[in-house]
């Protein structure tokens, strides 16, 4: 087959799932009950006269397949169209909803991803030790613990108590150039450490556990009789071999960043993708869900694209299957 | 090579302990200046549940729309402190000729646009014109009688009518926008129109939009062109809060001055606190449980005992109020009795409490027992003797109005008391609409806001209301004509006894049981502005609501500072913090790379 083969394959299969990620989110939120007019009749005192007409205006008494094939040419062309609430077009909502969450969510995989894998090494390699007692205690601990609640937790001491940071937002006010940076980083820290501390001991167990695997293997033998330092046996020969288990984890982790934190960004007041995605759910706005989870299914897809593509080059074992 | 690590470690452990007592200084409130002030203005701001939707006063619908546009515009005549009836504003006043048909506004000398332009009586005749032609439906039922408006000067307004009307003194519920910005839509579609930009607003009222970042709040400035007292503060800054626990948090932590909006669980958090006041907002809205009559359409079959007033009556005495009142509103609500809601000062009824049903489930049964509806099965339901079918009930109950579905799981326990099952059904608005639209259902759990005029709640009554606004089609000739003869009164005081009669006469027939008046809750910081004014009454809102005359009157309480700085670790900590770290991880680095060279 060769390598050539083999990514067109993955690449081909990848469309496909894109495809039918575009069928299954528009027929998903049409399957909820009522539509986003209906919803606002009695707040505005629609009629069901009204109501009809204004279901006229935005097409959504056409038959439901119509509705489909509309919707199927105007994404493939890139319209995601505006929002049933606002008017906005679905484009220009997602692309300021981004940078917060990717900012937020990218930063917080990161730091997970590094620290909890920094602490998994250290565990694993000092196994029943007093560190690796804690640290994996605390990250069950940490991973068990509903992330909303360790927010609103962080908010109460940290925001309402101390007053150190703000209880929630991106920015206050209209602040511009550096006062703008340091304001959101301001505005960062509680939410991040939310973040950054409900993902950790995903990464410090899968660590831990795919290296105490590798540890007991015959090559660490063979290295530390050469005469190799025991801090480069554990980084150039154990570590390397246990580290796909937890690459694809973060392959598909960063997928997960363009879905945003829905719970965090709730907690926080965040104004990334996973608000953006909880306020058009209570709206009912499809335009926008179908936007937001279209890019969040392409997110993944592509992650999950990637890793494979990867697999190849970093293990061997796989290339030579 | 070990100093080395001593001393550069030492250094960052010492450049972050004294930084630690620097960062809690900055985040006191009334502390001035720092890298986050908002410079020398002052500033009130305001925590929100919920985004604004729309900018446009044409397309309001959310309760985060109708303050900021309460906030921005006039109307002809406004809600007055009181309670809510007509006082004026950009008009000094209206005066109607000897047959209603013709009213003569003034409006007074001098007014401006926040742009500068003159405000004239052309700009609400535009206005009203505007409304009229494209029939927005939150405003068009202020216009009856297809009005015609004249302008014959700059601060005159006649508004001549088909028929005789009180439309005037309602006052209609129109914002007047400016003519030389909204011309432009004369001809447009309505979806053209309700999607037009609005920011930074021209409007009349003390403040005007100038910024909206969405999703996350709006700023509103001083408009020097008001026409009333200048507010003592420069601007507002609202922000959005997602969680309201997160918002009770800033207001106790003093980051926002206001909290617009609080579920009642969560006033016990603020109560021990002497730096903040609450306010129980009288209630502008009822929790209602309607019953169906049928006639809406082929899937329309009702329960047919509902159509028995006894019944009806059976099932009002056998609703606890003040349980629901207790245990769903956490006491931040009253019992209800009549449709015309309380913050309607002037018109509400509030029938005596020796004069309403008593909660009396003993009476309900032996009311059920004697009108012929028992438990010929023994299965704990009643049967309806004329159908031979068992008392059972579908409710739908709306899950986007607050309480609606926890009165509905309480209300299951006080029928099965009486002999009648009910089955409650969760529903979103947009389901609630279905049900309605095909009349679909027993009964239902929703509510009712209405106006500070009680016409249009009065309106959904009548029998010509089935198919339109009426909950269950409810058909009584003798209410359309009571209705119809309020409509036609101009005389506020003796239009008083009618409205009032109107009011009796619903309660008693009970088309619909009005189960609580649930207040609105806003909390404020005393240490910071005072001069709140509530509007309706003592108990009204302090932030619109129906005027803003609070923005006109707060002042900062002496000693407060005006500028407050956002919490959170100033520039050159961060700065010293990023370089802390960095320097230790360089350190590390080297070392590591010490060791491997010497390995």
């Amino acid at each position: 087959m060769g390598q050539r083969g083999y990514m067109a394959r993955k690449i081909f299969h990848a469309a496909i799932t894109v495809l039918f990620v575009l069928t299954f989110n528009f027929f998903l939120f049409r399957v909820m009950p009522g539509d986003p007019v209906s919803l606002l009749a009695r707040s505005e005192r629609l009629t069901p006269a009204d109501v009809a007409e204004q279901r006229k205006l935005y097409g959504l008494d056409e038959p439901l397949p119509q509705q489909y094939l509309t919707y199927l040419r105007a994404t493939l062309t890139g319209q995601l169209g505006v929002s049933l609430r606002s008017g906005e077009p679905v484009s220009s909502m997602i692309g300021r909803a981004l940078p917060p969450t990717v900012l937020l969510v990218g930063l917080g995989t990161l730091f997970a991803a590094v620290f909890g894998v920094l602490i998994g090494i250290r565990g694993a390699w000092h196994r029943g030790s007093r560190f690796d007692n804690s640290t994996l205690l605390g990250s069950l601990l940490l991973y068990s613990v509903p992330e909303g609640w360790l927010g609103m937790l962080l908010l109460i001491v940290f925001a309402g108590w101390l007053g150190w940071f703000p209880a929630g937002g991106y920015t206050s006010g209209t602040t511009t150039g550096f006062a703008r940076v340091i304001d959101i980083a301001n505005h960062l820290v509680l939410p991040l450490l939310t973040l950054t501390l409900g993902y950790i001991g995903e990464y410090v167990i899968i660590m831990r556990s795919s290296l105490l695997e590798v540890m007991h293997e015959e090559f660490l033998q063979t290295a530390r009789a050469k005469g190799v330092p025991e801090r480069l046996v554990r980084r150039d020969h154990a570590v390397r071999n246990a580290l796909l288990p937890t690459f694809s984890l973060l392959c598909l982790s960063f997928g997960y960043v363009l879905g945003g934190a829905i719970v965090i960004e709730a907690v926080f007041s965040w104004p990334g993708l996973g608000r953006l995605t909880y306020d058009a759910i209570n709206q009912l706005d499809y335009p926008v869900l179908e936007g937001v989870f279209l890019i969040a299914s392409i997110a993944v897809i592509m992650a999950n694209l990637v890793a494979d593509l990867s697999y190849g080059y970093l293990d061997p074992r796989i290339r030579a299957a | 090579m070990r100093r080395r690590i001593g001393i550069g470690a030492g250094l960052a452990v010492v450049m972050l302990l004294g930084l630690v007592p620097g960062a809690r200084a900055q985040s006191s409130p009334t502390s001035a200046g720092s890298s986050a002030s908002q410079g020398s203005k002052t500033v009130l701001r305001v925590g929100e549940t919920a985004d604004m939707d729309t900018d446009n006063p044409f397309a309001v619908s959310g309760g985060s729309d109708w303050t900021s546009v309460t906030i921005q515009y006039d109307m002809l005549l406004k809600f007055s402190d009181a309670d809510l009836s007509p006082g004026p504003s950009l008009a000094t006043g209206c005066d109607h000729s000897q047959d209603y048909m013709t009213w003569t506004c003034t409006l007074r000398p001098g007014l401006r646009w926040s742009d500068g332009t003159p405000l004239t009586s052309e700009d609400v005749a535009f206005t009203y014109r505007f409304v009229m032609k494209h029939r927005f439906p939150q405003y068009i039922s202020y216009f009856p009688f297809k009005p015609v408006f004249t302008t014959p000067n700059d601060t005159t307004l006649v508004w001549t009518a088909e028929k005789p009307t009180f439309a005037p003194d309602m006052p209609p519920w129109v914002y007047i926008v400016p003519e030389h910005v909204w011309s432009k839509y004369e001809d447009a579609d309505l979806k053209t129109i309700k999607t037009a930009p609005n920011t930074p607003s021209v409007a009349s009222g003390p403040f005007t939009l100038t910024s909206w970042t969405r999703g996350q709040g709006w700023t509103m400035d001083r408009n020097p062109y008001y026409w009333g007292p200048q507010p003592t503060f420069d601007e507002i800054q609202f922000q959005v809060y997602t969680d309201q626990s997160a918002m009770i948090q800033a207001l106790k932590g003093g980051q926002i001055d206001f909290a617009d909006g609080l579920k009642p669980s969560l006033i016990d958090s603020v109560k021990g606190d002497p730096n903040i006041t609450t306010q129980q907002v009288v209630s502008d809205w009822w929790l209602n449980f309607a019953f169906n009559f049928g006639g809406q359409g082929p899937q329309a079959h009702p329960l047919p005992a509902l159509q028995d007033l006894t019944v009806r009556k059976a099932i009002e005495m056998a609703i606890d109020k003040e349980a629901i009142v207790e245990k769903v509103y956490n006491g931040t609500a009253a019992p209800g009795d009549t449709v015309v809601r309380p913050a309607s000062a002037y018109w509400h009824l509030d029938i005596p409490a020796d004069q309403e049903f008593p909660f009396d489930p003993a009476k309900a049964r032996s009311m059920l027992d004697a009108a012929g509806y028992v438990d010929t099965d023994n299965d704990g339901i009643r049967e309806d003797p004329k159908t031979g079918d068992p008392l059972v009930m579908n409710v739908p109950a709306s899950q986007d109005t607050t309480g609606a579905v926890e009165a509905g799981q309480l209300i299951v326990g006080f029928l099965k008391a009486i002999g009648i099952q009910v089955k409650l059904q969760a529903a979103s608005d947009a389901k609630m609409n279905d049900f309605w639209a095909s009349g679909n259902f027993d009964a239902y759990i929703w509510y009712w806001s209405g106006d500070p005029d009680p016409n249009y709640q009065l309106s959904i009554f009548t029998s010509g209301q089935c198919g339109g606004w009426s909950d269950g089609c409810w058909k009584d000739p003798h209410y359309d004509a009571l209705y119809q003869k309020q409509r036609g009164i101009m005389d506020r005081q003796k239009r008083l006894v009618v409205v009032q009669e109107a009011q009796r006469y619903l309660y008693e027939h009970i088309p619909d049981i009005v189960l609580a008046y649930p207040g609105w809750l806003q909390a404020y910081r005393n240490d910071r502005f005072t001069g709140w004014v509530p509007a309706p009454g003592a108990h009204g809102y302090l932030l619109p609501g129906y005027n803003y005359d609070s923005l006109t009157s707060l002042r900062l309480v002496a000693g407060a500072s005006g500028s407050v700085s956002s919490p959170g670790l100033p520039a050159w900590l961060w700065i010293a913090l990023i370089v802390g770290v960095l320097a230790v991880s360089v350190l590390v680095f080297r070392r590591r790379r010490g060791v491997d060279e010497e390995a």
